[in-house]
Parts: C-alpha cells; sequence; structure tokens
C-alpha cells in the first residue's frame, strides 16, 4: 500500500482562466476510492425572456477561499469516508456554455460522494461571498440566490 | 475612542459607493446598524439597499441591527449584497 495512505486534501481555487473538468477530477482521484462525484455549474444563454450574452463573477476572495474551507470541513464530518474535496470557481468573464464552477468529490463508495457534492453546491450558494453579473443586450442585473438568507426576493 | 478600519465594497455596493474599498475612521464600539449609518453618510447612495446587506466584520458576516461590534485598527468591514456563487 501506498506510504502517505493518500491523507484527505481540499483543493480550493478561484481563477479567471477557464476552468477544466478534467483537471479537478484528477485532483480527487485516489487509489483507495471507487466513486468521483463531480458538479459542473453552466452559464446559460437566457433568463426570463431575456438572452444573456455572458456572466461576470467577482468574489471577496480571501473570505471566499475560507468560507468554501468551512464547507469541507463541515462535508468530512457528515460523511467521513470522503476522501479528496476539489472546488474550483471562475472569477471574471464566463462566456456561454462554460463552467463557473466545478466541484469534486472521492470516497470508497458512490452514495457518500454523490451527497458530499450536491451538499457543497447548495452550501455554497447559500454562504460563499461571491457575486454574479448577468449581462444582457441593454442591461445587466446582479443576481441573487435564492438561498441567500439576506436577499430580498420575498419583500 | 475611534480606529481606522478597511472598508470593502462588492458588487451592486461597489457601484453605488462609486469605490472598492478605503479606510475609515469609526468609534472602537458601535453597533452594526450604526457602522452602516455612519458609511451611508459617507456614501448617501447606498441607503437604497439597506435592506439587502450584511456586514463581514474580519470575515464573519454580521446582520444590520444591535449587535455590538470592537473593532481594531486596520479591521476588515466588507459590505456584503446578497450573493450569487455558483
Amino acid at each position: 500500500m501506498d506510504e502517505t495512505e493518500d491523507v484527505p486534501k481540499d483543493f480550493i481555487k478561484l481563477k479567471s482562466a477557464k476552468l477544466s473538468v478534467d483537471e479537478v477530477s484528477e485532483l480527487v482521484v485516489s487509489p483507495y476510492c471507487g466513486a468521483v462525484s463531480l458538479f459542473i455549474g453552466t452559464t446559460r444563454n437566457n433568463f426570463e425572456g431575456k438572452k444573456v450574452i455572458h456572466l461576470e463573477y467577482e468574489a471577496y476572495t480571501s473570505m471566499a477561499e475560507t468560507e468554501i474551507k468551512k464547507i469541507c470541513r463541515d462535508v468530512r464530518q457528515k460523511w467521513p469516508s470522503v476522501k479528496h474535496i476539489a472546488v474550483h470557481h471562475r472569477l471574471g468573464v464566463v462566456p456561454i456554455t462554460e463552467a463557473s464552477v466545478i466541484i469534486a468529490v472521492s470516497s470508497p463508495h458512490r452514495a457518500e460522494s454523490l451527497e458530499a457534492v450536491m451538499y457543497c453546491i447548495n452550501t455554497l450558494k447559500a454562504s460563499v461571498p461571491i457575486w454574479k453579473k448577468e449581462i444582457y443586450e441593454d442591461e445587466y442585473s446582479w443576481k441573487e440566490n435564492k438561498e441567500c438568507f439576506w436577499a430580498n426576493s420575498e419583500k | 475612542m475611534r480606529c481606522q478600519v478597511s472598508v470593502l465594497y462588492f458588487a451592486r455596493s461597489a457601484e453605488l459607493a462609486g469605490l472598492r474599498s478605503e479606510t475609515l475612521s469609526v468609534p472602537r464600539q458601535i453597533t452594526s446598524l450604526q457602522l452602516w449609518e455612519e458609511i451611508v453618510k459617507a456614501h448617501p447612495r447606498l441607503a437604497v439597499i439597506q435592506d439587502q446587506v450584511v456586514f463581514a466584520v474580519r470575515q464573519e458576516y454580521v446582520l444590520l441591527g444591535d449587535q455590538l461590534l470592537v473593532l481594531q485598527p486596520g479591521d476588515e468591514v466588507a459590505i456584503i449584497p446578497p450573493i450569487s456563487g455558483g
């Protein structure tokens, strides 16, 4: 068996370059794991009948990384068999169909990594200080996640 | 007693304030709502988003209200409009 025993790692990156599904999945692959689960968030070309030209993301980078680390810590408490976690989020302009976020989790069996990936994206949307601007033909709009408890959506 | 804190603006709040960051002199002990009111005095256009923002003080979320903040020189205070990551 491998001497290092593949210590569980969190791979967190916020960057403006195009995200790579290959790169993110390779980060979490482990000889001890039979499952790698992935979520990819991609840019849609429409919102409420308006044509979306592209998205723009900005972040409170240092706090975003800290909040994502907290999510990873929570994942390991809820699913102790999870091995590696990777969360890559793109900043700046994201063209239509390209990925704005990729989350990958490895675990020995599939149930844990599938559940952990869902938990990661749902919690990211509720707690990580990243903002998305949707650019339309004639205007733009700062989006608000419904998971964000201080958004005004119901008022 | 006052101290200098770093105020960071993001997303819509940066557009309304017209800047991304600045140093502000504020009372060391202040409620989060009073801190917001000091910031709005400096940037009145921010008033329109009062119902939709929270602070992050030393990278912990704080609602606008009665919570007493004890600030240190150089602390980071960020205006956090509704988030939309992912």
